[in-house]
């Protein structure tokens, strides 16, 4: 039997998830499908005619194709910073947690300050330019692992510990080599928080604004994010078309979460009971 | 063909010493058993023999090669650990044969040899489960089948059987007893069960705090140990204790007496031993049997009546305690008072350096 509190915390949490995923999501699929007079009023009205294609043509064209470069950038940007990050934030992650010295603390100190003290913009922009990274995808690249590697070290230390060192030495004496021990043994097992990690780093990385800003200028570089920009200006704002362009940019996070959540689950899962 | 050889290998831990000069000797086909209590140093030297802890000093041979330095890959051996240690993301197909998948063995002949040692181990049934379906025995089975299909020179097993329950234990037992017959391979075996030590081993290494006490045969141990440690811990129950003093030598023939014993005469090594002299008496309770006019006298504690045997604690005068396993279904009662005569020919004094003072083995 369901007692009668639990029915009303799951009405209460049914209309918070509402107001708070579902609405804004209708008013932006809502908004896409109007035209430009009806979008200026931001109200939550019913589209009055159908524009979703004119809207989808106009932002899809706008400046050149530019919306198609800003896609092919984000992706490129968001995986090979995402590959990068669980590779070494991993291989970080092991030997911190298998080889105790006493570099260790040091090593630990600067992880968290990396966690800790803001990246300051201008110096960075300065070495990227003395090495000619500045403006560059790989240059944005290094910088969104710079930024993004404590955080997924320190995920990954944590569940290194919970695998047994007998795993590694057995691998040792069945004649692994150190890199056959991580990418054999050790990789496999971290899964769970590998699956963790793809999901917050790219949704993060995709959806970065202000690193692509600063790093990245150019209309040849432009990410995803930027090309908010093509449609506001200080007097008039295209709302129909903005918010068609959410709407495009919205979807691969989604796709990605969509496609991991089973996985993320089943991680959990396989986390707290071990064989 | 590999036997190993340890010449005065030593292992510190920073200042701690915990390995304090090893020297042995195993041969080709040997079962050899490395038993002591916790913390004696029994691991670690078999992981300095793996090659997963440095040597700090000593050599290491395997067959004919210095192995100090040689990657654990290249040193001939395969290890069994306590734990097991599948990789729980493989199933016991790609278990057993990851050492193979990392020697870069032709296809084919990996797929050979993993169901040839599936077979060996009666496993064939299990090849596609993973390590995490499988009860402990099979999981034991499986790590023991990683370690037979590199063909290694030597097998290492550290407390392989700890983890099972006893009706298992027996029969793995048993089944690497086989598997040794069947291999012909050297093994060495880390337990603190001093029954596995005793009916697998061709050779016994007793080790404590970081020194072998003694080598030998199972048998040897027990009839003929070295010193007061070895005896303790040889022997379920363990040998019984008792100071005595020395009245009385003849020949090769000492009688002792004690607060607690009553003039015993029995065969030792008397020459470095004179009257008055402060011994040790050990003497195992199986060696026990009551008579009337027993030389050790003392007030019954516990009984443990098993049917076959008789269990008794039994308190002696200066408030020692003793054990002594009595044949047959003793009706004793708590607190009566029990004489007990030792067998002279089992018993054993030790001198003050907890030596043991056997005779010589006659030839």
């Amino acid at each position: 039997m369901k007692s009668r509190s639990s029915v009303i915390g799951g009405i209460v949490a049914l209309v918070v998830s509402f107001v708070v995923f579902v609405i804004p999501f209708a008013f932006i699929i809502l908004m896409a499908f109007k035209d430009r007079r009806q979008a200026a009023r931001l109200d939550f009205s019913w589209p009055t005619g159908f524009h979703l294609w004119d809207n989808l043509v106009t932002v899809v064209t706008t400046r050149n194709w530019m919306l198609i470069t800003a896609f092919i950038n984000s992706t490129i940007l968001t995986v090979a910073s995402v590959t990068l990050l669980v590779v070494f934030g991993a291989m970080v992650g092991f030997v911190l947690a298998r080889r105790k010295t006493k570099w260790n603390p040091l090593v630990e100190f600067l992880i968290l300050a990396g966690l800790m003290i803001p990246p300051a913009v201008v110096p960075t922009i300065w070495l990227l330019q003395g090495i000619s990274l500045f403006g560059t995808l790989h240059g944005m690249i290094l910088v969104e692992v710079a930024y993004n590697l404590p955080f997924t070290i320190i995920l990954y230390r944590a569940f290194v510990a919970t695998i047994p060192k007998d795993l590694d030495e057995a691998a040792i004496i069945d004649g692994a080599r150190p890199m056959d021990v991580f990418f054999r043994v050790i990789l496999p097992l971290l899964w769970p928080v590998t699956v963790t990690n793809i999901v917050v780093q790219s949704v993060g990385i995709f959806n970065d604004f202000t690193n692509p800003l600063y790093y990245l200028p150019g209309n040849a570089n432009a990410t995803v994010q930027l090309t908010l920009y093509n449609f506001q200006s200080q007097f008039t704002t295209a709302y129909n078309l903005l918010f068609t362009n959410i709407a495009l940019i919205t979807i691969p996070p989604l796709i990605v979460f969509l496609f991991f959540n089973r996985q993320i689950v089943a991680g959990m899962t396989a986390g707290a009971v071990k064989g | 063909m590999a036997g190993l050889s340890l010449k005065s290998i030593h292992k510190h831990y920073g200042a701690l010493p915990v390995i304090k000069g090893v020297d042995l000797s195993i041969d080709h086909g040997e079962f050899v058993v490395f038993v002591g209590p916790s913390g004696c140093g029994k691991s670690t030297l078999l992981r300095m023999i793996a090659g997963l802890e440095d040597i700090t000093s000593g050599e290491l041979h395997i067959g004919e090669k210095l192995c100090n330095e040689v990657e654990p890959r290249d040193r001939g051996i395969a290890m069994v650990f306590q734990s097991y240690a599948l990789y729980p993301h493989l199933n016991v197909y790609d278990n057993v044969g990851f050492g193979l998948k990392l020697a870069k063995t032709p296809k084919q002949e990996r797929d050979r040899k993993i169901r040839e040692t599936a077979r060996i181990l009666k496993m064939e049934n299990l090849l596609d489960r993973k390590p995490a379906q499988l009860s402990g025995g099979q999981r034991q089975r499986v790590a023991i089948g990683r370690a037979i299909v590199r063909q290694p020179e030597v097998f290492l097993f550290d407390e392989p059987l700890s983890n099972l329950d006893a009706a298992l234990r027996v029969d793995m037992r048993m089944e690497i007893s086989k598997l040794h017959k069947q291999l012909g391979a050297t093994m060495i075996y880390v337990t603190h069960d001093q029954v596995e030590a005793m009916t697998l081993a061709d050779k016994i290494v007793v080790l404590d705090g970081g020194v072998v006490q003694q080598v030998g045969s199972p048998i040897e141990l027990y009839q003929r140990p070295a010193n007061l440690f070895v005896a303790g811990f040889i022997g379920s129950p363990k040998m019984n204790f008792v100071p005595v003093q020395v009245n009385r030598i003849e020949g090769s023939r000492i009688t002792v007496s004690g607060q607690d014993v009553i003039n015993l005469t029995l065969e030792a090594d008397a020459s470095a031993v004179k009257p008055g002299d402060e011994l040790t008496l050990g003497v195992r309770p199986h060696d026990l049997a009551p008579a009337s006019s027993g030389s050790i006298v003392g007030r019954v504690g516990l009984v443990e009546r098993l049917g076959n045997e008789t269990i008794v604690s039994l308190e002696l005068p200066s408030s020692s305690n003793w054990l002594a396993v009595l044949d047959g279904d003793q009706p004793l009662n708590r607190g009566e008072s029990l004489a007990l005569s030792a067998d002279t020919n089992k018993a054993i004094l030790f001198d003050a350096n907890v030596n043991s003072l056997i005779p010589k083995a006659p030839g």
